[in-house]
């Protein structure tokens, strides 16, 4: 930050609103930039179901997600992973497996290391596509599933 | 920090700490406000069912099987716990929390596995899961019915 000036008389240093307003700006910047990227992160589309008892995010683990939204009128589940859309859940295997090997190589000796699958599907989902999800982290060989939700209704 | 000074014969109207103060102090306030009403995602772990290797032998425990029908019903070990509409389960929570105490004083571990109808909506599947975590159950196993 800038110093706190003075006047040419060498008087008392005055208030300067230049470098104040500059802090205001970079905190501003910051949170928009923090705000704008945790609603990145949330599909819109998906109401999560309510858990009044759930754990708290631990957001430190290797982890990879999947969305499963649920399209009412349609009746349709549709899965989504890395901002792709996918209708079928096989085609999700090949992704996990993937995931799971680059991740195992960020994973550094922590409080749990084992890689995990966090499931977020919409409340309305029938179960069997969440299964079918929770089954193709199976077939790659992911144990670790958490099912993502919400402490408010 | 000193206040600017307002000349009135320069015209010239001087910066005001006190009002920004204040702007600063209201949506301080805001804020504060709203980080209660704010929407925080939680999580609920469970781990698929595996095989491990031992070098002795293991004991197999009884496993408590949950059925949750498409309706919503809800039933442990064949018996309905709760009404459909019911998203609390105070029934279940308080019969998984005596099979929780049983079984830590058997020292054994408790085992539930959760079978839902396909049919049957996600949220009911997380209201039983909440249930186990509220008994702190952790050998949770979650599967789907196979319709034959």
């Amino acid at each position: 930050m800038a110093g706190g000036g003075g006047s040419a008389d060498g008087g008392e240093p005055e208030f300067q609103i230049a470098p104040m307003i500059d802090v205001l700006l970079v905190l501003l910047v910051f949170f928009m930039t923090i705000t704008s990227a945790q609603v990145l992160k949330v599909d819109k589309t998906i109401t999560l179901p309510y858990a009044p008892d759930a754990q708290k995010k631990d957001s430190s683990r290797a982890e990879a997600v999947v969305n499963v939204r649920w399209e009412p009128t349609a009746k349709k589940a549709s899965f989504v992973y890395d901002d792709k859309v996918y209708e079928r859940s096989a085609d999700l295997t090949p992704l996990f497996k993937s995931a799971l090997q680059t991740g195992q190589k960020k994973i550094t000796a922590g409080q749990n290391p084992a890689f995990r699958i966090v499931i977020r599907g919409d409340r309305e989902v029938p179960a069997i596509y969440v299964s079918q999800a929770m089954n193709c982290a199976a077939e790659a060989g992911i144990s670790d599933i958490s099912f993502s939700t919400v402490n408010k209704n | 920090m000193r206040r600017l000074e307002n000349n009135p014969n320069e015209g010239s109207v001087g910066f005001q700490i006190a009002p920004m103060i204040d702007v600063v102090f209201v949506i301080m306030l805001f804020f504060m406000v709203m980080a209660g009403a704010v929407k925080v995602e939680r999580e609920l772990n469970t781990t698929l069912p595996g095989t491990a290797e031992t070098s002795s032998s293991a004991d197999f425990v009884d496993e408590q099987i949950i059925t949750i029908a498409e309706s919503g019903e809800v039933a442990l070990n064949d018996e309905t716990y709760d009404s459909a509409e019911n998203h609390l389960l105070p029934q279940l929570k308080a019969t998984l929390m005596r099979l929780k105490q049983n079984a830590d004083a058997a020292k054994t571990p408790a085992l539930v596995t959760i079978i839902s109808d396909p049919a049957a909506k996600y949220s009911r599947t997380v209201d039983v899961l909440d249930a186990l975590a509220v008994a702190q159950i952790p050998n949770v196993t979650f599967t789907v019915s196979v319709e034959e």
